[in-house]
């Protein structure tokens, strides 16, 4: 199985304080790679680091081998890396559908390449990630009146439509009811059937247990360690670091 | 001579300007409220004092009452302005803009009762003195230089040594430090407009009594304030009053090598080229983009 | 009658060219500028040269204008690339006021304080335009050219980046939008209308002088599009009837001398910018935020 997806030995400081140090992180083709650890272990750093939204201080970021460090984060979008972020930045004013429709579209110009074959497709594109997120009776609403889970569903139907072969999810499951929860969880499952290589940082460890194939467990910048879920979540040691960090 | 006169002057002016910006820093740091209305409170407190000097009132209950019109309207403003619009999350725009309005709105007024040309208050202190071959200084310039030394030095204890000033400069970068200190970040606030604009009021009565005022100086004012804050690093008093002393003396000395003309334009030159190439200013932390 | 009555619609059209290239910078990018005064100065002098030197072609002259102010507009774009928020509203403060001082100094092309006189007569392709009837239909027709191209860039993928953009710059990155590209292209956008709007003025006006470009037309324009409704192709121009009506209505109200006009006038368009904030933050014309 090949590694489309792979970061090497990357660094990061803010002021003196380490965020990231001498992080490796393989995502392997259709596997889901979970990032656990507690509050401030540098997950989502690693993943602004990995889309170039922040430079690292060292280290190599590969997509398919070949090195995209440095480059832009709209480079590396381009490439079929898709990502959400935790604080969603849905683009609030616009309409449900303009969201995904913006996501997709290739270029910014009056006229998108290949013409209306390519238009024609990216609607279907856009109408099948509604769809299958549960809003296309809100397709017209706008981002910002969406309920809650509806706009954690918009945040995943713009990476959906895109077609990206890898997505970074950055705790999208956070704060849904049990019923969207398992309408989520659904989702990824059938993104991954699909072919998609998932990594997804997320707290609740019961969706962990539910769709990680792989942990890699990040305290204080640092991977503490990688392995299978069982692996990862009997070792005392890391369950102490994550629950302890977590009742202080 | 003529470079140290414009020097004098420049310092003069500079002291009037980095007091108020340092008012504006001061309200900036604190509540994170572009408080453009600002020169508002600057050209209010200087008519305030203007119309009672013309009524025959002594200097020092004109500035009182300067004082209490530029706290009253500083709180006005937090209180019926910009709270309601960050009640409803209001972008920075809508409070720049509703803020703005509001300038405009008291320089109108301004104009309509004091009309549109320049005001001064005589005072025995303006008369300058040949203090050396070709220098000429007016006992104001003391004045200025004395009450800008005091007035800063007593903010800069209040703010590092009382609790309220603990807190208030706690309220932007550590809202969770307030409620262990048992301090509401909304009583802060009306701290911080409250003195904010007090800072404003000394400059006003000073500008009145030298230079002079006129309806448009809620805007030059305005303008001068916020290009000493982004230069002297956007939150920063003291970056904002070292600033603020800067484009003050820089806008006298331009008029030694250009034009009268070029002299409000060097400091917005200033001004430019720091945003574009040190946006964090002279001592603020990092901008975050 | 009639002919008052064609002159303020000319200037309303104007305006309307004006208003609607600002909403591209402010509703559709985000980019909140408050110095579009200088691109219609850029453009009105532009136009105005180009008839005076060469030809007064009108056409012409709206193209020369809509260039030069393209060009010029990196000036606007280099810090909108770099800082965001108050960084880029004082940004554009300070190019506002340099501009002034350019305008008013650099006599060979502007013509300094007095300005450009002496404009000869609109021409389109040789024909005189330059009596009002079709001059208003001229600067109709431009309108509506440029307005048919705004709604369509707007509803194309264009306006979704730009609006995109707006909304969350990083995301709208991690979406692969190139966000320096498409801001400067923007701004490069919004800034030729405005020329365009400007060499009609200049034409309209017969002479052109720095007055027309300072500041206070900045924000009057601003408040058009404010008050009207930013990021609807209606709002812009609503608002550009409400403020041009508003001093042509208050001369009819007896009770106003007519030396305070031009204030009342700023007082009623101050407050309702800010009332605005407060109560209905998108505008007239917008939808509930």
């Amino acid at each position: 199985m090949g590694v489309p997806f792979s970061i090497r030995g990357l660094d990061k400081k803010f002021g003196g304080l380490a965020a990231v140090q001498n992080v490796d992180l393989d995502l392997q083709e259709g596997v889901t790679t979970a990032l656990v650890g507690p509050n401030g272990a540098g997950k989502t750093t690693l993943f602004n680091l990995a889309t170039g939204h922040i430079i690292p201080d060292g280290g190599e970021v590969l997509l398919d081998g070949k090195s995209v460090l440095g480059q832009p984060p709209h480079h590396i979008a381009r490439l079929g890396v898709a990502r959400s972020f935790q604080d969603l930045r849905l683009f609030g004013r616009m309409s449900v559908r303009d969201n995904v429709r913006a996501a997709i579209e290739p270029t910014a110009w009056l006229w998108q390449p290949g013409g209306g074959v390519a238009a024609r497709k990216r609607e279907a594109a856009v109408d099948a990630a509604l769809d299958r997120c549960g809003l296309t009776q809100q397709a017209d609403a706008r981002a910002v009146d969406l309920a809650y889970a509806e706009r954690k569903f918009l945040s995943v139907a713009r990476i959906l439509a895109t077609g990206a072969r890898i997505w970074l999810l950055d705790e999208p499951a956070s704060g849904l009811d049990p019923h969207s929860r398992a309408r989520f969880v659904q989702l990824v499952r059938d993104a991954v059937a699909e072919g998609v290589t998932i990594c997804l940082i997320e707290h609740n460890l019961d969706i962990v247990t539910e769709l990680a194939d792989r942990i890699a467990f990040l305290d204080r910048g640092a991977k503490l360690a990688e392995g299978a879920p069982q692996e990862i979540l009997r070792d005392p040691k890391l369950i102490g670091i994550y629950f302890g960090e977590q009742r202080t | 001579m003529l470079f140290l006169q414009l020097l004098v002057s420049g310092i003069q002016t500079g002291a009037i300007y980095a007091l108020t910006a340092a008012g504006f820093a001061l309200i900036f740091g604190a509540t994170r409220v572009f408080h453009v209305a600002h020169g508002a409170t600057f050209a209010l407190a200087g008519y305030t004092f203007l119309a009672l000097s013309q009524a025959g009132f002594p200097w020092f209950l004109g500035a009182g009452a300067a004082l209490v019109v530029a706290v009253a309207f500083g709180l006005f403003m937090d209180f019926f302005v910009y709270r309601p619009i960050q009640r409803h999350e209001g972008s920075f725009f809508t409070v720049f803009v509703a803020a703005f309005g509001m300038s405009i709105v008291v320089q109108s007024l301004i104009e309509i009762g004091f009309g549109r040309g320049f005001a001064v208050v005589a005072s025995p202190l303006t008369r300058a003195h040949e203090v050396l071959p070709g220098l000429y200084l007016a006992d104001i310039f003391w004045v200025a230089i004395g009450v800008a030394l005091v007035m800063f030095g007593a903010v800069t204890l209040f703010l590092e040594r009382t609790r309220l000033g603990i807190g208030l400069r706690a309220l932007s970068e550590n809202p969770e430090l307030l409620r262990a200190f048992g301090l509401s970040s909304r009583r802060l606030s009306m701290v911080a407009f409250g003195l904010g604009s007090a800072l404003a009021v000394p400059g006003a009565v000073l500008t009145a009594v030298t230079s002079g005022l006129q309806p448009a100086i809620s805007a030059q004012v305005m303008l001068v304030s916020l290009a000493a804050a982004v230069v002297g690093g956007i939150g920063s008093l003291r970056g904002a009053a070292l600033a603020g002393l800067l484009l003050g003396v820089v806008e006298n000395l331009v008029v030694s090598v250009l034009d009268t003309q070029w002299s409000a334009a060097a400091g917005f030159v200033v001004l430019f080229a720091f945003i574009l190439f040190k946006p964090s200013g002279l001592f603020g932390q990092a901008v975050a983009r | 009658m009639t002919a008052y009555l064609i002159n303020l619609a000319t200037l309303a059209t104007i305006f309307g060219i004006l208003a609607a290239s600002l909403n591209v910078l402010i509703g559709y990018a985000g980019i909140f500028s408050i110095a579009h005064a200088v691109f219609f100065g850029l453009g009105a002098y532009a136009g105005a040269q180009l008839a005076l030197q060469f030809i007064p072609d009108v056409l012409l002259a709206c193209l020369a204008g809509g260039a030069i102010s393209a060009a010029l507009s990196l000036c606007l774009a280099l810090p909108a690339l770099r800082v965001r928020g108050e960084y880029f509203v004082a940004a554009s403060l300070g190019l506002q006021m340099m501009a002034v001082t350019v305008f008013s100094e650099a006599h060979s092309l502007t013509g300094g304080h007095g300005g450009l006189v002496g404009i000869p007569p609109a021409t389109l392709f040789g024909a005189d335009v330059s009596a009002p009837a079709p001059f208003l239909g001229f600067a109709l027709a431009v309108l509506a050219v440029l307005l048919l191209a705004v709604r369509l860039l707007m509803r194309g993928s264009f306006g979704r980046a730009l609006m995109a953009i707006r909304d969350s710059e990083s995301a709208a990155e991690a979406f692969g939008k190139d966000v320096r590209a498409l801001k400067t292209l923007a701004v490069a956008l919004g800034c030729a209308m405005a020329g365009v709007a400007g060499a009609l003025f200049a034409f309209y006006m017969a002479f052109v002088n720095v007055e027309s470009f300072t500041l206070e037309q900045s924000i009057l324009v601003m408040a058009m599009v404010i008050i009207g409704g930013t990021a609807t192709l209606a709002g812009p121009l609503l608002g550009v009837l409400l403020l041009l009506l508003l001093p042509a209505g208050l001369s009819f109200l007896p009770f106003i001398p007519p030396t305070q006009i031009g204030a009342v006038q700023q007082l009623i368009y101050g407050l309702a910018m800010t009332l605005l904030m407060i109560f209905r933050p998108a505008g007239i014309a917008g939808g509930r935020r």
